[in-house]
């Protein structure tokens, strides 16, 4: 019998991270005199001081950049046409050209689309409409923060476009559901353990808090007719360990709270809301009463906004750096507390700062990102001992995301002649958007990575021996990869145009000389040796990661 | 900011399990005994004795909640009690329902617990539930039992699969989660037909080239591995290298392999032929398999119901008995019949019984079990237990620890140590051999 670690409710208020400085919404923005590669020097200035000991890896080559830096701003691997232009530009500036144009471009949207998709409705059900609402966000250049408004508060925001609301109703049935990932993915806080006892690691986090951030969430109902509906009343109760009965507060992570105006309802006008509301989620036609005046979601919205402890901006500015470098300056990604401070605390301090003063543009701090040395470093090759991951020396792999490698296999086993890419076709917008809709239901097929992703063996077999890979990804029509290779004789020709379409670079010595003994071992059989060839490169892990 | 708390030896605990996520942390070796970082590539190096033992698991699945009076647990003659009768077992003084003739004299390897109180009555939560052996915490993806069997018996390079569950009811239908241990520990589902998805060679490809091109696909991952080297591109090929021998384990799902006789034992039916795949997969060492069988939620028409499924239950479950037996496998073989939840004592005006959750009933078979065990008690209506309280923790751990496996192991989740069993579970002595 092992006895659970309880530690005793003790309610002092932690205030978790320093201030990144007292502010109020607007008027502050700075714009345009600060452009991202300044806040790109910056970024490498703070990562260079703390690589004392660590040598840091060398850039990485044109190739694995095109390559990485696609991935992560366009959501795909470039295509031969994008590669070639990019490796014969003789720009000096060719890299953050490079970045500029996969920001400007329509991919950039959908990827962007996705991403925060993955991040904050994680599948928990499919969603076109929500979907639809996530790009037209983005592509308009909505900010993080009007964003977070109008998930938060649909039906305050624009009560006629309720498509955002997807993020609330898909948890509405679970108020734990909805404190905790709300905590972890809008703040970067896992407040979970913090539910039954104050935390047994964590001092920062007491149930205190837990049932503060419930309490913005309580009132929330769905009626049956799948809207949103919100409560006159109602506040969380819950047990210490130490037996003792409390009501919650409506209190944000930070420990600031907010207190509850009277209601000012007759008891008898309460009490018909209350069946009203009642009957709204029981019955198909039933109208919820009018929103009560006191929102508690837009009290959360409105006391993490204005929070200096700055809660909203690092986490976000710190999964943005974890999807570019595979690890947060905070990691765990949902561990942001006093007792496990970031790797590189004043940058996180910029970053978050950048993003704030800037209006909470994801788009700029994404770029600045691109643009940094410790970006564009290599992995770490084999010669020397595995560096400390957390000082950002060297590129860490990061599997592909299920969107990511969808498209990159339509990309990957299109003729180049076919697919050509950004800039370099007429409508590539419309083309985008096609193999978007296309590859959707292949994606879902892959499981979203986390932190602990391991490839599946589910999928090892299905690329084996799926009759879809065979029909599509090896397909000879003369629009598809195979096809288009099956037209060249030369061998070596063969082997360097397999590997830039499907690895973005030109083969090693030694895969030229092994890929060319298969070739000459089936010669009798050339096409099927071909198909062979293209099915072992998309199988390689060097495919299914970034890096 | 660390604040100095006043009670000293809750804080002592506490420091104990900090050191060794410092210790976890920094990455060292030195991790205490029971602790496992969950790192499939890195953490195995403790190899153990326990995953080379043979040990397996035949789970049968009662999906929807079977009625603990309709099997192991029957009250005739109360108001509770329905239409069927007790009969005498092979154990002296030990009834169960008429419905189970052939497990009647068949309970020397079996031990029956009739005192779960599991108190989560509907379905979904009550499934994640008894899959995982702890009521389900939003930001912890746990494993189901599958998993963390197939993590702590199989091996992690296995030519066959090491998780795998057959459903092919449509009601209740649910895959299996291996949650924090990674897709390595994912199921095989079957579902739509008797063979796993994706296991078959295509008639396009020969089986030299369908080989050759994996050697290829080897040599040219060998190449960049060389130069880059990270461990979840060792995950990714020790996948691959996993597709062959998998492929060549598709004959242990085809039934028509085994003689006659033996398919005749478990007979016709589709939950019989699944139990005789399930025997086959335990025989070439797949350490955890689901059979399940739907559909017992018998709101109405309870006693029809199970009429028919017990009788299924029944035999089905006496023929894997038997035949392990008699292939002296059942030592190393622990078969575990289970649902979400059982069944209300009252009846309801359909004649059916709805869902219950405190009073109600499982059997363990086998490996590491006290054969001839009736444990716990309800009351004479079956309302109540009224001794040996049993929870889903407790349930686990005693499955764990008939396996040999320490129900206090822990794993590092991030930087979180979980109990492979759920905190405060005991495992039932009086259960284990």
């Amino acid at each position: 019998m092992r006895v659970r670690v309880l530690l005793f409710a003790v309610t002092i208020l932690v205030v978790v991270c320093s201030p990144v400085g007292r502010r109020s919404r607007g008027g502050d923005h700075v714009v345009g005199i600060d452009p991202p590669s300044a806040l790109a020097r910056k970024v490498d200035q703070l990562i260079d001081a703390q690589l004392i000991d660590e040598r840091a890896a060398p850039l990485a080559s044109e190739s694995a950049f095109i390559r990485r830096v696609t991935l992560d701003l366009a959501g795909r691997i470039p295509t031969v046409g994008e590669l070639t232009r990019f490796r014969e530009s003789e720009r000096l500036d060719k890299r953050a050209e490079l970045v500029q144009s996969l920001i400007d471009s329509p991919d950039f949207d959908f990827h962007q689309r996705n991403e925060l998709d993955l991040l904050l409705l994680r599948r928990i059900k499919r969603d076109e409409p929500w979907r639809e609402y996530l790009y037209e966000a983005v592509r308009d250049g909505r900010t993080w923060d009007q964003m977070f408004r109008e998930i938060m508060m649909p039906d305050v925001v624009k009560p006629d476009d309720l498509r955002p609301a997807a993020y609330l109703v898909s948890r509405v049935d679970s108020l734990d559901t909805m404190t905790n990932d709300s905590s972890i993915l809008w703040f970067g806080v896992n407040v979970a353990c913090a539910k039954c006892h104050d935390h047994p690691l964590v001092d920062d986090w007491k149930q205190s808090h837990y049932y503060g951030m419930a309490s913005f969430f309580k009132r929330t109902f769905r009626t049956r007719k799948g809207t949103l509906g919100e409560r006159f009343d109602g506040r969380v109760k819950y047990e210490t360990t130490g037996g003792e009965s409390r009501e919650s507060q409506f209190m944000f992570l930070s420990g600031a709270t907010i207190q509850e105006p009277e209601l000012g309802l007759d008891d008898e006008t309460l009490k018909a809301y209350q069946e009203s509301i009642k009957k709204a989620e029981r019955e198909d036609n039933a109208e919820a009463p009018p929103a009560p005046k006191f929102r508690p979601r837009e009290q959360l919205v409105s006391l993490a906004l204005h929070d200096d402890s700055g809660f909203f901006a690092k986490n976000i500015a710190n999964r943005l750096w974890a999807r570019m470098f595979g690890r947060g300056l905070v990691h765990p990604l949902d561990q942001i507390h006093t007792e496990n401070p970031a790797s590189h605390p004043e940058l996180l301090e910029l970053l978050a700062d950048d993003l704030h003063r800037h209006g909470y543009d994801l788009k700029r701090l994404l770029h600045a990102i691109a643009l940094t040395d410790a970006y564009a470093r290599q992995m770490s090759d084999n010669s020397g001992r595995p560096g400390d991951p957390s000082l950002f020396a060297s590129a860490l792999p990061r599997a592909l995301t299920p969107y990511q490698l969808a498209l990159s296999f339509r990309i990957a086993t299109s003729s180049p002649n076919d697919v050509r890419g950004l800039n370099l076709e007429d409508d590539w917008p419309k083309r985008r958007s096609e193999f978007e809709r296309q590859t959707e239901s292949i994606a879902n097929r892959f499981e979203i990575p986390d932190e602990d992703f391991q490839v599946s063996v589910e999928e090892a077999l299905w690329m084996s021996n799926n009759a879809q890979v065979q029909n599509d990804y090896l397909n000879a029509g003369s629009n598809r990869l195979v096809g288009y290779l099956r037209q060249i004789a030369d061998d070596e020709q063969l082997i360097r145009s397999a590997c830039r379409s499907i690895l973005s670079r030109e083969p090693e010595t030694e895969e030229m000389e092994s890929i060319a003994a298969y070739l000459n071992d089936h010669h009798e059989r050339r096409d099927d040796a071909i198909g062979h060839i293209v099915w072992a490169l998309l199988t390689s892990p060097e495919f299914r990661f970034n890096h | 900011m660390n604040k100095k708390r006043d009670d000293e030896s809750v804080n002592l605990g506490l420091l104990s399990r900090r050191t060794a996520l410092q210790l976890a942390a920094a990455g060292a070796s030195s991790l205490a005994a029971n602790m496992s970082v969950v790192d499939v590539l890195g953490g195995e190096a403790m190899a153990d004795q326990v995953r080379r033992s043979g040990k397996r698991v035949i789970l049968l699945w009662l999906a929807g909640g079977a009625s603990q009076l309709e099997t192991w647990d029957p009250k005739p003659g109360r108001a509770t009690g329905g239409p069927f009768a007790k009969i005498r077992t092979n154990l002296p003084g030990v009834e169960i329902s008429e419905l189970m003739p052939k497990m009647s004299t068949r309970l020397g390897e079996t031990a029956i617990i009739r005192s779960l109180n599991t108190k989560i009555a509907d379905h979904g939560t009550a499934y994640e539930l008894m899959d995982t052996g702890r009521v389900a915490e939003p930001s912890l993806k746990f494993p189901h039992l599958g998993a963390l069997i197939a993590r702590e018996l199989g091996w992690l390079d296995s030519q066959v699969p090491d998780y795998v569950t057959m459903y092919t009811s449509t009601e209740g239908r649910r895959e299996g989660s291996a949650g924090f241990l990674g897709g390595r520990y994912n199921p095989m589902f079957l579902t739509d037909s008797m063979i796993p998805p994706d296991i078959r060679r295509l008639e396009s490809i020969s089986d030299v080239d369908h080989h050759e091109r994996s050697e290829l696909r080897r040599r040219i991952s060998d190449s960049f591995t060389k130069r880059f080297d990270h461990p979840v591109f060792d995950g990714h090929n020790a996948a691959y290298d996993r597709v062959r021998g998998l492929m060549s384990s598709d004959h242990l799902f085809n039934i028509d392999l085994e003689p006659q006789s033996v398919r005749d034992l478990y007979g016709p039916t589709q939950f019989g032929q699944q139990c005789l795949i399930a025997r086959r997969l335990a025989e070439a060492g797949v350490p955890f398999v689901k059979v399940a069988r739907a559909w017992w939620d018998s709101h109405g028409q309870n006693f029809e119901t199970h009429q028919e499924l017990c009788a299924d239950l029944d035999h089905c479950m006496s023929a894997l008995l038997d035949d392990l037996k008699s292939r002296g496998m059942l030592e190393d073989t622990l078969v575990i019949t289970l649902g979400e939840f059982g069944r209300t004592p009252k009846i309801n005006g359909s004649l059916g019984r709805d869902h219950f959750a405190s009073a109600w009933s499982c059997t363990l078979s086998g490996c590491g079990i006290r054969g001839g065990t009736v444990y716990g008690k309800t009351d004479d209506d079956g309302q109540t237990v009224v001794d040996g309280e049993m929870n889903a923790g407790d349930l686990f751990a005693t499955i764990f620890a008939a396996l040999g496996i320490d129900p206090a192991k822990e794993y590092m989740v991030g930087s979180r140590p979980v109990p492979i069993a759920d905190f405060d579970s005991t495992p039932c002595r009086e259960v284990l051999a």
